[in-house]
């Protein structure tokens, strides 16, 4: 009687653990085959960006390009108008009348000058030119 | 279509992601500039809500305003802070970067005082049509 129920309990447990598996083998295939799917198309999203064609998306990418030298921004901000009102003085191409060479030096020089008039670290080094080519003492 | 929508969103995420880096290196060199002594003010970049005249192709729908706060403890009189907001408008660079990012309000005020002025970004460069 015993070994009876006791084979017909093992019958029905190993039924239901083969049902159980079964069911879970195709619950893991389903979701499988979704997340591969998923994978798939991202891989396909990603590597199909679009390059850059229009004339907005080439501005936009070249405009990111360029270190921006926020130090120098800084700096500019307090201390070019100082530095830009002496070399404006003392590169003047008309305090070299007589000598024609330092006279286009001081105009070259002059010209950049005002186009970065502010621009510290430009300003800094149109300085030392000017210390070297022309002789200006600061 | 759907690559489209795809590549908005991750231009959406970059652009976010720039943004919050160019604002931080502003920060950090405006931060060691006072530290080391070499500018008397501290700057502080931050977004704000911008003006909406102001749009260009490149606006972000919301928080278009690239805003420059200075802590001088005082008034910052007209000249101090157009001085400071022609250095950054006279750097191509910046501009073109603060447009491709969404910007199109430039905003200097000080810490005291109501008053502040303001640039449109789309004057300083010509965009594409």
């Amino acid at each position: 009687m015993n070994d009876t129920l006791f084979t017909d309990t093992i019958k029905a447990t190993s039924e239901v653990v083969t049902k159980t598996d079964a069911a879970t083998t195709n619950s893991i295939n389903y979701w499988m085959w979704i997340a591969i799917l998923e994978l798939v198309i991202i891989v396909l999203l990603i590597l199909s960006r679009k390059k850059p064609d229009s004339k907005k998306e080439l501005f936009k990418r070249e405009a990111k390009q360029g270190d921006i030298d926020f130090g120098n921004i800084i700096n500019s901000s307090f201390h070019v108008k100082p530095l830009y009102d002496e070399l404006k003085v003392k590169c003047h191409p008309d305090r070299f009348p007589n000598d024609i060479e330092k006279n286009k030096i001081a105009l070259a020089i002059f010209q950049e000058i005002s186009k970065n008039k502010t621009n510290y670290k430009k300003l800094i080094e149109l300085k030392e030119l000017a210390k070297q080519k022309l002789n200006i003492n600061f | 279509m759907l690559t489209n929508i795809w590549n908005n969103i991750i231009e959406w995420f970059k652009d976010r992601s720039e943004k919050a880096q160019l604002i931080r290196s502003f920060n950090d060199s405006a931060k060691n500039a006072f530290i080391t002594n070499q500018a008397p003010t501290l700057l502080k970049a931050k977004i704000s809500k911008g003006e909406k005249s102001y749009r260009h192709q490149f606006s972000n729908w919301l928080n278009t305003g690239f805003r420059i706060q200075a802590f001088s403890g005082r008034q910052l009189s007209k000249e101090e802070i157009k001085q400071i907001g022609e250095v950054i408008l006279n750097d191509n660079i910046l501009v073109r970067r603060l447009i491709v990012l969404g910007w199109d309000t430039l905003e200097i005020h000080g810490d005291k005082g109501n008053y502040g002025l303001r640039w449109q970004l789309k004057d300083y460069i010509a965009l594409p049509q």
